[in-house]
């Protein structure tokens, strides 16, 4: 692919405009409330915008699109049986104890309900998970831009380094949702074009069903058995491992997204930001898979298009950067490889800042140095913005030598995640939860996480203690060992719960759903309560999964 | 406050300007796998898009 000069000045045209936000608001910056949280000031179209696009990184649009062309409409299944429900869930039932709390971060919500304990494992583990997240995304978009445009790997590394941290030191959080909802605009319109164009060529959604195997164009029909479809995964797995204990773990508990939702100007808002964000949500499958599926069938008509390829197998990752080169001719293949990077950048950002806010004050203020003046703080933040940049190139070129060592880092943290949302569930609607119970539960769901890998092997993965039980795919074993993760602690945090002693009900009013008084909507219209809203999306929802059952 | 519709509501709107100029200088600039003017087209939305942004935002203030 080759761009013309054109391309080049949309894409600098973009970054002037990155770093002018980021100048506008660097004013606002005077406490390291502003810098870190935003000071609950935002609207809510914002935050919900910025919920979507902080997790909307270049890994997500491209792997998304790999995937459609892989695995097919089945990808839809990470949006409609994964993220959304999630999202109702914290929106309606979580937001009211994060947000009403006034907690500045997920770690310190923990602090809060449990114990130091439990709020330093968290907070550690987070922090070191979110540089190497960005670290590994940072190489995913280094790779694909030199392979695609020939562009140095230390080149686009730098840039969208250097152009991430002058707008989120500037601005801080505020700074970096805001160019999280731009980015967001940019990649809609820089992409959807892209999928009417491709799926319009394929023939629409009739055509792509004629020229797909049928295991590509049916979400659930071959679900009943793992070896009928190509993910090689069944529906109790994918329900319960992935819509369930994955997509809730991450959507209500991961502080990146989180953190969006707090910055709200008031608990309605904080509220509504996920649930807001659910009606885009629901429609981002059409603008990044179906491009991956109509790629395919592309592929399969006499149109001179073929899916990439490495070495002797398709390369999915180049999917989308391929349809690009065929259907935006200079000038919009600027937009949209402005939108690739737009998407890289905002995954970056969110990182960043919630890796800032995380340090500051729930490793640097509760372990290194408390009760400092606030301006100490704002400038430990700050200076946090260049620390966590600077790790995270650093984890990228580790990426870039040594890709067994990320790929056993992502298990580690696989493990790691995979039994908090029942620690949360627990904290947050039954009282008696203890401290002790919450960090004991913790170690054994990892525990068991790492021990059922030990015990289950796919494609060669796992299976180190003795490979006992096999599946047909690393998603499947993936989803299983989410699973009995999140069922061991579960089960241990009651039962050491009840060995320990009660937290007095005082110290967990506002924490806990049985000592918080419940929210009067008395006078609020109904599109904008939670419950009708919820109800809204369930019924789309619902839709969805039938027409591409 | 800044309020973020007035920047995303000129950047699109240049953007979308910019792609519209170069569908109408350079009509025969077509991609591979389509008969349509992509450039006139999509820069139309960003610009309309940009433009309705700029409006909200004047309406507010």
């Amino acid at each position: 692919m080759t761009l013309a000069p054109i391309d080049y000045a949309i894409l600098a045209l973009y970054f002037l405009f990155v770093l002018g936000i980021g100048w506008r608001l660097r004013a606002r910056s005077s406490s390291s409330g502003d810098f870190l949280t935003g000071s609950h000031n935002l609207p809510v179209w914002i935050t919900s915008l910025a919920f979507l696009a902080a997790n909307l990184g270049a890994q997500e649009v491209i792997g998304m699109a790999a995937s459609g062309a892989k695995y097919g409409i089945m990808t839809s299944h990470f949006y409609w049986i994964g993220a959304v429900p999630a999202m109702l869930f914290i929106g309606v039932f979580m937001m009211p104890f994060y947000y009403g709390s006034r907690a500045r971060s997920v770690p310190e919500y923990l602090r809060l309900r449990f114990d130091e304990k439990t709020r330093g494992l968290n907070a550690l583990t987070f922090a070191v998970m979110t540089i190497f997240s960005s670290g590994i995304s940072m190489y995913a978009l280094g790779i694909l831009f030199e392979a695609v445009l020939g562009w140095s790997f230390t080149a686009s590394v730098i840039l969208s380094a250097t152009i991430v941290l002058i707008y989120t030191y500037l601005g801080g959080l505020t700074s970096a949702i805001y160019n999280e909802v731009l980015q967001f605009f940019l990649i809609v319109l820089g992409f959807a074009p892209l999928a009417a164009m491709a799926v319009y060529k394929a023939g629409g959604w009739g055509g792509m069903q004629q020229r797909l195997p049928p295991v590509m164009t049916h979400s659930w029909k071959y679900l009943g058995d793992a070896h009928q479809n190509p993910m090689g995964v069944e529906i109790f797995g994918l329900v319960a491992g992935l819509g369930f204990v994955l997509s809730f773990g991450y959507w209500c508990t991961d502080f990146l997204v989180v953190q969006r939702a707090m910055a709200a100007n008031s608990m309605a808002a904080a509220r509504r930001t996920p649930l807001m964000a659910a009606f885009p949500k629901m429609v981002m499958p059409f603008i990044v898979i179906l491009p991956g599926l109509a790629a395919v069938a592309l592929a399969n008509m006499s149109t001179g298009y073929s899916i990439p390829t490495k070495g002797d197998g398709l390369d999915y990752d180049k999917v989308l950067t391929s349809l690009m080169a065929q259907f935006y001719p200079s000038g919009m293949l600027g937009v949209g490889l402005t939108a690739l990077m737009a998407s890289f950048m905002s995954g970056m950002a969110g990182n960043v800042t919630a890796f800032n806010t995380v340090f500051t004050y729930d490793i640097y203020q509760s372990y290194i140095r408390k009760n400092a003046p606030d301006a100490h703080y704002l400038k430990v933040g700050r200076l946090t913005t260049f620390a966590g940049i600077a790790l995270s190139i650093g984890a990228a070129y580790l990426a870039q030598s040594f890709n067994n060592i990320m790929d056993l880092l992502q298990l580690v943290f696989s493990f790691v995640n995979a039994p908090l949302f029942a620690t949360f569930l627990l904290g947050m609607f039954w009282k008696r939860t203890t401290g002790h119970g919450a960090f004991v539960g913790l170690l054994a769901g990892t525990t068991t996480a790492a021990l059922t890998h030990g015990l289950t092997i796919a494609e060669g993965k796992g299976g180190w203690i003795q490979p006992a039980f096999p599946f047909p795919s690393t998603m499947a074993q993936n989803f299983r060992i989410a699973i009995c993760a999140w069922t061991a602690c579960f089960l241990v945090t009651i039962v050491v719960s009840l060995a320990t002693k009660a937290h007095p009900e005082e110290s967990l009013r506002g924490l806990v759903y049985s000592l918080t008084d419940k929210i009067s909507e008395a006078g609020v219209p109904f599109w904008k309560r939670p419950f009708p809203l919820a109800a809204m999306v369930i019924v789309v929802l619902i839709f969805l999964n039938v027409v591409f059952r | 406050m800044l309020d973020l519709r007035i920047p995303s509501g000129y950047f699109f709107a240049i953007t979308g300007i910019v792609l519209m100029a170069l569908g109408i200088l350079f009509p025969d600039d077509r991609a591979p796998l389509t008969p349509l003017n992509v450039n006139l087209y999509a820069g139309g939305v960003m610009l309309l898009f940009g433009a309705v942004l700029l409006l909200l935002a004047r309406r507010k203030a």
